[in-house]
C-alpha cells in the first residue's frame, strides 16, 4: 500500500496545471492531451484505492501532518479514505477524464484555462473526500467553488453570467454558515477541554453538545449541504446552472458536485450532531420525497431537454436523501449507491444531450423529434441510460432505488424516519412511477414519430469518439445492475459503524441531556449501573454538587487536556513547534 | 407436497440463449442478410425450447409419489438487504423449475417458438428486421427469467424487462406517433403496477425474512395450517394467528398489492386500458407477448404464490369480482367492434379476467389450464388475424367492413382460425370447453360452498362468468363469419390497388392469397393444439353422467405438486356432490349454443352493416365504454395541470422567494443608503452629532450586568461587569438593603442562609429508566401536574397511577401525589407532603430534590455619579442530604 496516495493523488493534478501553464495557448492538441492525459493518470492512480482493506470501517491511506500549529490552534492536514467516500472518489476520478474528453466537441476558446479549471476542480473535489480536518475541508469546499464558477461563467451559453451567480451566491451563503457554525463548534470543543482549538474530525465528533445548540449548528451545517444536494427547495440554482453550463461542466456538477452535499450529510453534519440529525432527519427526508414527487412533475412539463435532466437530478437526490436518513444499512448503502448511479446515468444523460445540441444547436423538444431514423445508435444508448434512470431491473438503478425504498420501509427503529416511514416510502415508491412518465415522455419527444424538421433528416450518428466516451458509462450501467456486491462490499463496514456510532452517539447524547459542552473519551458499550447515578448522594460527599450526576452516568470521561491520537503524532507537533 | 430440490445447470442456458441472441442479433448482425437473422433468433429459442423440454422430462421422471420436484440452480449473490430483527437477507440470482414453471417455460419457448417462426414470413423485408428480432429474442428471455426465478426481486427483473419489451415492440414503427404513444401507456401503466409489487415485496421481506417463494409459501402454509387448527381445537377465529407467522390481515394487505401489480399487467380493471392499444405492435407481437406470455404473468404470480393468497379470503374475494368484471366489461366492447385484432384485444382482456376468476375461487390450477389452452387458441387466432392481414395487404388492422369470403382464398388460415374460434368458445371436446369448464366449476363450487352457506362473491363469478362465455362465443363467431364467409368485400370495389396498405378510406388488396409456409406452419401447429391441449385436463367426472373418467386429472396432479389448493379440492379428492359440476358444465354448454347460435343468424354471409345513428348504449360500447376518456379527465388531466402549474411556480414562487426576494432586498437595503448619501454638509454635520452625543450618553450611564455562579454548597461566587471608574454595593439577599458599602472590588463570594430562599425549583432524577437523566421543573404557585417528558415514560409506568402535582410553598415545595406509592420523608397533611430543600425523595422510581432559589443584586455607580442596578436568580445546587429511610407503612400511619 502506497503511504501517500491520497497526497499523490492531490499533487497529480497540479503538475499537470503547471504543465498546462508553461504550454502555449496555441498548442491546442497538446493542451487538450494534457488535460485528459493528466486525468487519466489520476485515474489509474486512483485504482490503487481498492488495494486498501475496506473490510473494517477504519480509514485508509491516512495521512496525518501539523499544518498551522500554534499555541492555540492545531490544524492538520489529514487525509484518510474508507468505503463511504472510497466509490466517490472513484467515481470523481472516472468521471473527470469523460467530461473533460466530452467538452472538447464544443469548447474552443481559451482552452489552457478550461483545462486548467477541470484539473482545479478535480483537485478540490477530491480534497473534499480525503479531508478529516474540518479546516481542511472547508479550504477544499470553497475552492471547489471557483473553478466551477469560472466553468459556467466563461464557457457557458446565453445566460451565463446570471446562472453562474446564482451559483456562485446560493453556494456561498450556505459555505459561510457552515463556517461560522465550524467556528462555534470548534470553539466549544475547546472550552470543554480547556485545550487548543481542534479541527480534527475524529475529535470534535467526542463533544457532546446541549440539543438547543446542535439544532443552531446542524442546520447550518445543513443549509450548506441542502442547498448542494441540492433539497427542494433550495433547488433553483440548479436547472439554470445545467442549462447554461458547457456540457463538461453539466456532467460534473451533475455526477460528483451534488453528492458533495449528501457525503457532507454523512461524514459531517450527521456524525457531529446526532440528536439534531435525528430531530431534523424524517423533514430532510420528506423534503427528499417531496422532491421526488415534485423534480418528477416538473420535469415532466419542462420544454428544453436540458431542463428535464436538471429536474430528474432532483427527483434522484431525493431518493438519495430519504435513504440515508432512513438509517437502515441497506438504506445507507442504497444512497451511497444510488450516489454512483446518478454520478453514471446523469452524467451519460449529459453528455447525450451535448451530443445533440452540438448537432443541432438547440435542446427544445419542439425543434427534434423523429431522430430513431438518422440516430439510431444515439437512440439505443439514450434508452438504455432512460431505462437505468428510471430503476429498471437488470440497470444499476434499480438495485440503488429497491436498496433505498425497502430500507425507508423497515427503517421504524429508534432512528430513522419515525411515524412517518409508511407514506414517506408509499410515494417515494410512487415516484418510479413519475419517473417512467417523465423519462418516456422525453423519449418519445426526441426520437419517436415522423422527422418533422428538415435539419434533422441527415443528422450524423455517434462518432467513434462519443461511442469511446459513452462505453464506459453503458458498461458501469450494467456492471452495478448485474453484480453491485463489487460495489456494496466495500462500504458495508464503513456504513455499518457509521450507523452503530450514530446510534450509540444518539443514545449517549439524549442520555446525557447536557447544558453545556463535554467531551467523551468513547462511548460506553452497555449502559452504566443505574444505581450509581445517586451513589454520591449516599455517600453524603461534602463538596458534591450536582454536575457530579451528569459525571457518575458517564464515568469514562475524557481527561480536560486535549490528547492527541498517538506519541508518534505529538513527536511530529513537537518537531513542528 | 414435500418439496425436493435438485441441483441443475440447465437453467441458465435456458435463460442465456435468447438473451445472447438478442445481443447478437441487435448489435452485431444488425446489417446481416435476414436469413442470418433469422438463424440466430430463432434458432436460440429452438435450442431453448429442447432444452427447458430436457429439464421438464427430468422434472416429470422426479415426479414420483408425494413430493413437488425442484430444479434449482444457484448464479451468484445479487445483493443483500438487513431486515431489523431477521438479519442479512440475501438476494440471489437463483433459478428454480417446478411443475409449474416447468409448464410455463414449455409454452413460452415453444409457443414463442413457434411465433418466432412465423415472424420471418410476416416480417419479410421489413427495414427494421433485425431489431425486431433482438427485441423477440430479449422479450424470451425476459419472460424465462420471470418464470424461473426463485425469489421475488429476480422475479421483478423479468416482470419488467417484459414490460420494456412491450414498450419497444408496440413503438416498433416508430414512425408512427400514435404507436409510440400506445408503447408509453403500456409501460407507465405497467409501472403503476410495478408499485403494487414493489410495495408487496416490502411488505413481505418485513414480515417473512426472505424474498424466496418456497420461505414464503412454506410460512404461509404453516400459518394456514396454524389457524385450521386452533379453529379446530375450538378456539374459533378469537385465536391469535401463528406468532411467528403471517395474519389474514397481512395477507390481504400484501395480495392485494400484488394483484394490483396483476392488474397492470395483466390488463384487468383499472389498469386494463393499455391492452388494446398495444395492438399497435406488430401482429406477432400481439400474439406473444400480448395474448400467450407475457398478459398471463399475473396469473403465474398468483399461482406461484397461490399460499399466501388462499390466507386472505378476503382478496381472494376481491379478485374474483373485480376479474368478473373485467370479463364481462371486455367482451362487450368486443361486441360491436369492427377490427379484427380490436375484437381479438378485448377478448384477450376479457379471457384473462376467466383466468383471474380462477385465481380468486381458490381453483388456481384451473386459472393456470386457462392459461396454456388460452395460449395455444389465441395465439393461433392473431397469427390468423396477422395472415388475414398480410394476404390483404392491410397495416395495423384489418378492417371487417373490407374483408368477407376467405375461406375461398386461404384456406389453412380459415380452418386454424375455426378451430381456435370453437376452442374458445367452449365447443365440447376442444381445449378451450374443458379448461372453461374447470373455471365455472370452480365459481359455481365457491357460490355453492364458500362460506358457511355460499358466497354472494361466487354467484356473482359464476353468473358472470356464463354471460362472458355467452358473449364470448358470439363475439368469436360474429368475427369468423364476418371474416371468412360471405362475399369478399374489397373485391368489387377494386379502388386503387394494394398499395393503400394502412388507409382505411381505400379497399385491401382485390387478390388476397395464402399466406407462405412458415406462417402457416405455426398456425397448423397451434389450430391441433386449440382442439386437443385440453386432454392434459379431463375433469373428475363426466359430465352429467356422474361416473368418474377412467383417468384421472393429469393436469390438477401435475400442478397440484406445486400450487396450493383449497382444501375440498385435491388432486385426489372423491367427488360426491355432482351439483357444482352440472351447473358448470350447464352454464358452459347453454353459454356456447347461444352465442354461436345469435352470430349464426345474425352475420353467416352477411357483410357487416353499421347502424345509421347508432342508439346510446351501442355507441356506448363502441367507445369502449369511455374509460381512457373518464382516465384522462379523472387522473391524467388534473395531474398534467398540476404539474404545469409547478413548473411555473417553480420559476415564478420558489425561485421567486429564494432569489429573487433576496435580490429585491438587496437593491432594496442599496437604494435606501444610497438615499443617505446627499451630498448636503448640514445633514452629515446633524447626523455626526446625534452620533457622538448618543456615544456619549452610553460612556456616561454606567452599565450594570452580574452573573452568580454557584460555587458548590450556599455558596455562590457574583461577578459583575467591570467598567471605567465603576464603584459596586451588594444587595444578596435581595432584601432592598445593602449588605456592603461601595467597593471597587467587582467580584464577590456569599454563602447564602436559609432565610434568603426565594423559592424552590424541583429536580427529577431517573435512576433505573431504559434511558435516564434528568429534568427541572418550575413549579408555581397553585397545583400543577408535573410535565414528565414523554421521552422518559417511567413515571407512569412505576407508579402505575397519575403523575403529581406539585406547588410551592415557603417551606419547600408540597407534592400532592395522584394516587401513587407514597414513600416519602416527611409527615403527610392533608394529602399533601412537603419536599424539604435539598432533600432526596423517591416517588414512583424518580428521585426528586427541590433546590432552593436565591436572587442577588448589584448597584453600580460610574465616575459621574449616575447608578444603575441588576438583579439575578439562581438555583443553589447542593449539598444534597442522605435519603430518609422511611418505609411505606411509616408514611401511611
Amino acid at each position: 500500500m502506497n503511504p501517500h496516495l491520497l497526497t499523490g493523488l492531490l499533487v497529480l493534478p497540479l503538475f499537470g496545471m503547471i504543465l498546462l501553464l508553461c504550454l502555449p495557448r496555441t498548442w491546442e492538441r497538446a493542451l487538450k492531451i494534457v488535460g485528459v492525459g493528466t486525468m487519466l493518470l489520476e485515474f489509474a492512480l486512483s485504482l490503487q484505492l481498492l488495494a486498501g482493506d475496506y473490510s473494517t470501517a477504519a480509514y485508509q491511506f491516512v495521512e496525518r501532518y501539523p499544518w498551522i500549529i500554534t499555541s492555540t490552534v492545531r490544524i492538520h492536514y489529514h487525509l484518510g479514505v474508507d468505503g463511504i467516500s472510497l466509490w466517490l472518489v472513484l467515481l470523481t476520478t472516472f468521471i473527470s477524464p469523460i467530461a473533460l474528453y466530452a467538452s472538447w466537441s464544443t469548447i474552443t476558446t481559451r482552452i489552457k484555462e478550461y483545462a486548467f479549471a477541470f484539473l482545479l476542480l478535480e483537485l478540490a473535489m477530491l480534497g473534499v473526500f480525503f479531508s478529516l480536518d474540518l479546516f481542511l475541508f472547508y479550504v477544499f469546499w470553497e475552492l471547489m467553488l471557483v473553478p466551477m464558477y469560472l466553468i459556467i461563467g466563461v464557457w457557458g451559453h446565453q445566460d451565463r453570467v446570471y446562472a453562474a451567480l446564482k451559483f456562485f451566491l446560493y453556494t456561498t451563503v450556505g459555505g459561510l454558515l457552515m463556517l461560522i457554525a465550524i467556528l462555534v463548534l470548534v470553539g466549544s470543543y475547546a472550552k470543554a477541554s480547556g485545550g487548543p482549538y481542534t479541527f480534527e474530525l475524529a475529535k470534535l465528533t467526542t463533544l457532546v453538545l446541549p440539543a438547543s445548540t446542535q439544532y443552531w449548528l446542524f442546520a447550518a451545517f445543513a443549509l450548506a449541504f441542502a442547498i448542494k444536494v441540492p433539497m427542494v427547495p433550495f433547488h433553483t440554482w440548479l436547472p439554470d446552472a445545467h442549462v447554461q453550463a458547457p456540457t463538461g461542466g453539466s456532467v460534473v456538477l451533475a455526477s460528483v458536485l451534488l453528492k458533495l452535499g449528501i457525503y457532507g450529510f454523512l461524514r459531517f453534519a450527521m456524525p457531529l450532531f446526532p440528536i439534531a440529525s435525528q430531530f431534523f432527519g424524517p423533514t430532510l427526508a420528506m423534503l427528499g420525497v417531496v422532491g421526488i414527487l415534485y423534480g418528477a412533475c416538473v420535469a415532466w412539463v419542462q420544454r428544453d431537454l436540458k431542463k428535464l435532466v436538471a429536474y430528474s437530478s432532483v427527483a434522484h437526490m431525493g431518493f438519495i436523501l430519504l435513504g440515508m436518513f432512513a438509517m437502515e444499512p441497506h438504506a445507507v448503502e442504497g444512497a451511497i449507491l444510488q450516489m454512483l448511479n446518478h454520478g453514471v446515468s446523469t452524467g451519460a444523460l449529459f453528455i447525450l444531450v451535448g451530443v445533440i445540441y452540438q448537432r443541432r444547436h438547440t435542446r427544445l423538444f419542439d425543434d427534434l423529434g423523429g431522430l430513431m431514423k438518422p440516430m439510431p445508435i444515439y437512440c439505443l444508448v439514450f434508452v438504455v441510460v432512460t431505462m437505468s434512470s428510471i430503476g429498471l431491473p437488470g440497470t444499476n438503478g434499480f438495485v440503488g432505488e429497491f436498496m433505498i425504498l425497502s430500507g425507508a420501509w423497515l427503517s421504524r427503529g429508534p432512528v430513522g424516519l419515525g411515524h412517518w416511514w409508511l407514506p414517506m416510502t408509499l410515494f417515494a415508491t410512487a415516484g418510479v412511477i413519475f419517473a417512467a412518465i417523465y423519462m418516456l415522455h422525453c423519449v418519445l419527444r426526441m426520437f419517436w414519430g415522423p422527422v418533422t424538421h428538415e435539419e434533422n433528416a441527415k443528422l450524423p450518428d455517434l462518432h467513434l469518439s462519443e461511442k469511446i466516451v459513452l462505453a464506459p458509462l453503458i458498461v458501469l450501467i450494467f456492471w452495478i445492475g448485474f453484480f453491485p456486491m463489487t460495489f456494496l462490499k466495500p462500504m458495508q463496514p464503513s456504513v455499518a459503524n457509521f450507523l452503530d456510532t450514530f446510534d450509540a452517539r444518539y443514545r449517549q447524547a439524549l442520555l446525557m441531556n447536557v447544558d453545556e459542552p463535554q467531551i467523551l473519551a468513547a462511548l460506553p458499550s452497555e449502559p452504566t449501573d443505574p444505581a450509581s447515578a445517586l451513589a454520591y448522594a449516599d455517600d453524603a460527599a461534602p463538596a458534591t454538587h450536582l454536575t457530579a450526576t451528569r459525571r457518575a452516568i458517564a464515568p469514562t470521561r475524557e481527561a480536560p487536556k486535549v490528547t492527541e491520537t498517538g506519541p508518534e503524532a505529538d513527536a511530529i507537533e513537537e518537531q513542528a513547534r | 407436497m414435500e418439496a425436493v430440490h435438485h441441483e441443475t445447470s440447465l437453467l441458465l442456458a435456458i435463460i442465456l440463449l435468447p438473451m445472447v441472441g438478442s445481443v447478437l442479433v441487435g448489435l452485431f448482425a444488425r446489417h446481416s442478410s435476414e436469413r442470418t437473422v433469422s438463424i440466430l433468433s430463432v434458432g436460440a429459442v429452438g435450442v431453448s425450447f429442447v432444452l427447458a423440454l430436457i429439464a421438464f422430462i427430468r422434472l416429470y421422471g422426479l415426479a414420483v409419489g408425494d413430493t413437488s420436484p425442484v430444479l434449482v440452480q444457484q448464479v451468484y449473490e445479487w445483493f443483500e438487504l438487513t431486515v431489523p430483527g431477521k438479519g442479512p437477507v440475501p438476494i440471489n440470482v437463483r433459478f428454480a423449475m417446478d411443475t409449474l414453471s416447468g409448464v410455463m417455460a414449455l409454452v413460452v419457448t415453444g409457443v414463442g417458438g413457434l411465433i418466432h417462426l412465423y415472424a420471418i414470413g410476416y416480417m419479410h423485408e421489413d427495414r427494421s428486421y433485425a431489431r425486431f428480432f433482438s427485441y423477440l429474442n430479449l422479450f424470451t428471455a425476459s419472460m424465462l427469467i420471470l418464470i424461473l426465478a426463485s425469489n421475488l426481486p429476480l422475479m421483478f427483473v423479468g416482470w419488467e424487462g417484459v414490460g420494456l419489451c412491450s414498450y419497444l415492440l408496440i413503438g416498433f414503427w416508430y414512425e408512427n406517433r400514435d404507436y409510440a404513444a400506445a408503447g408509453r401507456k403500456a409501460f407507465v401503466a405497467n409501472r403503476i403496477g410495478d408499485f403494487g409489487v414493489l410495495i408487496a415485496m416490502f411488505l413481505i421481506v418485513g414480515v417473512a425474512g426472505s424474498f424466496e417463494f418456497s420461505d414464503i409459501n412454506h410460512l404461509a402454509a404453516e400459518s394456514a395450517h396454524f389457524t385450521a387448527t386452533a379453529a379446530g381445537a375450538g378456539f374459533g377465529a378469537a385465536f391469535p394467528a401463528h406468532p411467528f407467522g403471517l395474519s389474514a390481515t397481512f395477507a390481504t394487505v400484501a395480495c392485494l398489492f400484488l394483484f394490483l401489480g396483476c392488474t397492470g399487467k395483466s390488463a384487468q380493471i383499472p389498469l386494463f386500458v393499455w391492452l388494446p392499444d398495444a395492438m399497435a405492435g406488430p401482429t406477432p407481437v400481439s400474439a406473444l407477448i400480448h395474448a400467450a406470455t407475457m398478459v398471463t404473468a399475473g396469473v403465474y404470480l398468483c399461482c406461484r404464490l397461490s399460499p399466501l393468497f388462499l390466507l386472505s379470503d378476503v382478496a381472494m374475494a376481491v379478485i374474483a369480482v373485480v376479474a368478473t368484471v373485467t370479463a364481462l366489461l371486455a367482451a362487450s366492447i368486443a361486441l360491436v367492434q369492427k377490427e379484427m385484432k380490436k375484437i381479438l384485444a378485448y377478448s384477450t382482456v376479457s379471457q384473462l379476467g376467466f383466468m383471474f376468476a380462477g385465481v380468486g375461487v381458490g381453483f388456481f390450477s384451473a386459472g393456470f389450464f386457462h392459461v396454456v389452452t388460452h395460449a395455444f387458441f389465441k395465439a393461433c387466432l392473431f397469427l390468423g388475424a396477422g395472415s388475414v392481414m398480410h394476404a390483404v395487404g392491410a397495416h395495423g388492422d384489418a378492417d371487417l367492413t373490407k374483408v368477407g369470403g376467405l375461406r375461398k382464398y386461404m384456406p389453412i388460415t380459415r380452418w386454424t382460425f375455426l378451430f381456435a374460434c370453437l376452442s374458445i368458445s367452449g365447443v365440447p371436446l376442444t381445449a378451450g370447453f374443458f379448461s372453461k369448464d374447470e373455471l365455472l366449476l370452480g365459481a359455481a363450487t365457491m357460490a355453492l360452498h364458500g362460506g358457511k352457506t355460499g358466497s354472494p362473491a361466487g354467484w356473482f363469478t359464476y353468473v358472470g362468468l356464463v354471460l362472458a362465455a355467452t358473449m364470448t362465443a358470439f363475439y368469436m363467431f360474429r368475427l369468423y363469419f364476418l371474416a371468412f364467409t360471405g362475399d369478399y368485400q374489397s373485391a368489387k370495389g377494386a379502388h386503387d390497388g394494394g398499395s393503400g396498405a394502412g388507409h382505411d378510406d381505400h379497399g385491401y388488396d382485390p387478390h388476397p392469397h395464402e399466406s407462405p409456409g412458415s406462417m402457416t406452419f405455426p398456425l397448423i401447429v397451434l389450430g391441433i393444439g386449440s382442439l386437443i391441449v385440453g386432454y392434459l385436463g379431463l375433469p373428475e367426472i363426466v359430465p352429467f353422467v356422474h361416473t368418474h373418467f377412467p383417468i384421472p386429472n393429469w393436469w390438477n396432479e401435475w400442478l397440484g405438486r406445486s400450487v396450493a389448493h383449497l382444501p375440498g379440492h385435491g388432486a385426489h379428492g372423491e367427488v360426491t356432490d355432482f351439483l357444482p359440476s352440472d351447473m358448470a358444465n350447464a352454464g358452459g354448454l347453454l353459454a356456447m349454443l347461444v352465442g354461436i347460435g345469435l352470430a349464426w343468424v345474425m352475420y353467416r354471409n352477411k357483410p357487416l352493416k353499421e347502424p345509421e345513428a347508432p342508439g346510446g348504449f351501442y355507441r356506448l360500447l363502441r367507445d369502449k365504454w369511455r374509460v381512457d376518456e373518464l382516465y384522462d379527465a379523472t387522473v391524467i388531466g388534473p395531474t398534467k395541470a398540476l404539474s404545469l402549474f409547478g413548473g411555473r411556480a417553480d420559476q415564478t414562487f420558489v425561485d421567486g422567494i429564494l432569489a429573487r426576494f433576496t435580490q429585491a432586498a438587496v437593491g432594496l437595503t442599496g437604494w435606501v443608503s444610497s438615499r443617505a448619501q446627499t451630498g448636503s454638509m448640514p445633514l452629515y454635520g446633524m447626523v455626526m452629532t446625534v452620533g457622538v452625543l448618543g456615544l456619549l450618553t452610553w460612556f456616561v450611564t454606567p452599565h450594570a450586568r452580574l452573573t452568580i455562579e454557584p460555587s458548590g454548597g450556599q455558596t455562590a461566587r457574583l461577578v459583575a461587569a467591570a467598567g471605567p471608574g465603576y464603584e459596586y454595593r451588594w444587595d444578596f439577599d435581595n432584601d432592598g438593603r445593602p449588605d456592603t458599602g461601595w467597593s471597587r472590588a467587582p467580584e464577590q463570594t456569599h454563602t447564602y442562609a436559609p432565610s434568603a430562599y426565594e423559592g424552590y425549583e424541583l429536580l427529577a432524577i431517573y435512576p433505573a429508566m431504559p434511558v435516564r437523566g434528568e429534568r427541572r421543573f418550575k413549579v408555581g404557585d397553585t397545583w400543577t401536574e408535573l410535565p414528565f417528558d414523554a421521552r422518559f415514560p417511567g413515571w407512569r409506568t412505576r407508579a402505575g397511577a397519575l403523575p403529581p402535582t406539585a406547588r410551592q410553598t415557603a417551606r419547600g415545595i408540597e407534592l400532592r401525589p395522584n394516587g401513587a406509592d407514597l414513600r416519602f420523608a416527611g409527615p403527610v397533611e392533608d394529602g399533601a407532603a412537603t419536599l424539604p430543600p435539598r432533600r432526596i425523595v423517591t416517588l414512583g422510581g424518580v428521585n426528586l430534590i427541590a433546590l432552593p432559589k436565591v436572587r442577588s443584586t448589584v448597584e453600580v455607580r460610574n465616575a459621574f455619579g449616575s447608578v444603575s442596578n441588576d438583579t439575578v436568580e439562581v438555583t443553589l445546587p447542593g449539598p444534597i442530604q442522605r435519603r430518609a429511610a422511611l418505609d411505606p407503612a411509616e408514611v401511611q400511619r
